[in-house]
């Protein structure tokens, strides 16, 4: 019984099973609860991380470029979080816009799947990776800024584009 | 500094706990703890949740209209500082949960009336239509009130007539 139950972990993958190893349940039962675990996972335990080279994220300026992929964060060894600055390669734009594809610009991130931490305890989160492209001063490209931005902002001294958002999270 | 309510389960959400989400549309969701967080992800519904506050109150289990309600309205204007007005606040909030507190409790108790009654009528009847589950039939026509015989446990020399009873 025991030795079926291991040959039957190995095939699907020991992390997942490492609750399961143990009991002295029938193979039909275990394997029932194999499938409803995978199916969960794929649901919605997604571990998000930091904006590091290669993430795409979208541009939420009418400074013409439309998806950018970041190809450096400056401050954070393991990448960029919310509310950091960024440089990024464009890769879609708009045809008659500020920047065209394939210019290098600087990018401030206003909005991360990651979570951070509030100075309060709490946490935040949103929906999707997204940036503000500014030039080097920190002075943002574009006029208008779409979506919600977090206030994590004034403390990055980023005041103009929060003056520019049209929700502050 | 202001408590929230979680999103999904209704409690009250003290500093320095939970998370938010903040969707596109710039809605922003508040939970308590990671389980309504997880819950949330898997699209449940809260009103179909039972553990919830809005399960709770949309079956009928919580009271849903009360007068102390209207005291924890989010109110939007901030409200100039005075000292008196603060201590007063303190000492009705404490009076204002007392009383809520006691006439959820009634509202509970309301449910719960009338199952002492119902279980009685219960009992009544399934002794009725099964007694001869315990009694036999037979013996149900010697002694027609419905308890048990008594057995009187005498000594000694009248225990042979009385085992014969018993075996009945």
């Amino acid at each position: 019984m025991n030795a079926g139950l291991i040959s039957k972990c190995s095939s699907v993958g020991r992390s997942m099973l490492g609750g399961l190893g143990n009991n002295s349940q029938g193979l039909l039962g275990t394997s029932h609860e194999i499938m409803r675990m995978t199916c969960n996972k794929f649901l919605s335990q997604q571990h998000r991380t930091f904006i590091q080279m290669r993430t795409n994220l979208k541009v939420v300026d009418n400074s013409g470029a439309k998806r950018v992929m970041c190809i450096q964060a400056l401050k954070g060894k393991k990448g960029a979080r919310l509310g950091d600055t960024i440089i990024a390669s464009v890769k879609e734009a708009q045809p008659r816009g500020k920047v065209k594809k394939g210019d290098v610009v600087y990018g401030v991130v206003v909005r991360a799947a990651m979570q951070r931490g509030r100075c309060d305890g709490s946490e935040i989160k949103f929906d999707d990776n997204a940036v503000v492209l500014v030039n080097k001063q920190g002075e943002p490209i574009g006029t208008r800024v779409f979506g919600p931005v977090p206030h994590e902002l004034r403390k990055k001294k980023h005041v103009k584009i929060l003056t520019l958002a049209e929700h502050i999270a | 500094m202001r408590l929230e309510k979680c999103w999904f389960c209704s409690s009250t959400i003290y500093p320095g706990h939970g998370m938010q989400f903040v969707r596109n549309d710039a809605k922003i969701f508040r939970f308590c703890r990671s389980k309504c967080h997880k819950n949330f992800k898997m699209k449940r519904n809260p009103r179909k949740v039972k553990w919830t506050k809005a399960y709770r109150r949309l079956h009928g289990k919580d009271m849903t209209q009360d007068s102390t309600f209207e005291f924890e309205r989010k109110r939007n204007r901030p409200e100039r500082y005075d000292r008196n007005v603060t201590e007063n606040t303190l000492k009705a909030i404490k009076k204002i949960d007392k009383v809520r507190v006691d006439r959820e409790a009634r509202h509970h108790a309301l449910r719960r009336k009338g199952k002492k009654a119902k279980e009685q009528k219960e009992a009544a009847k399934e002794l009725e239509q099964s007694i001869h589950m315990v009694k036999a039939p037979a013996a149900l026509q010697q002694e027609p009130s419905l308890t048990l015989p008594k057995i009187k446990v005498s000594v000694s020399h009248q225990q042979a007539e009385e085992n014969r009873p018993m075996e009945e």
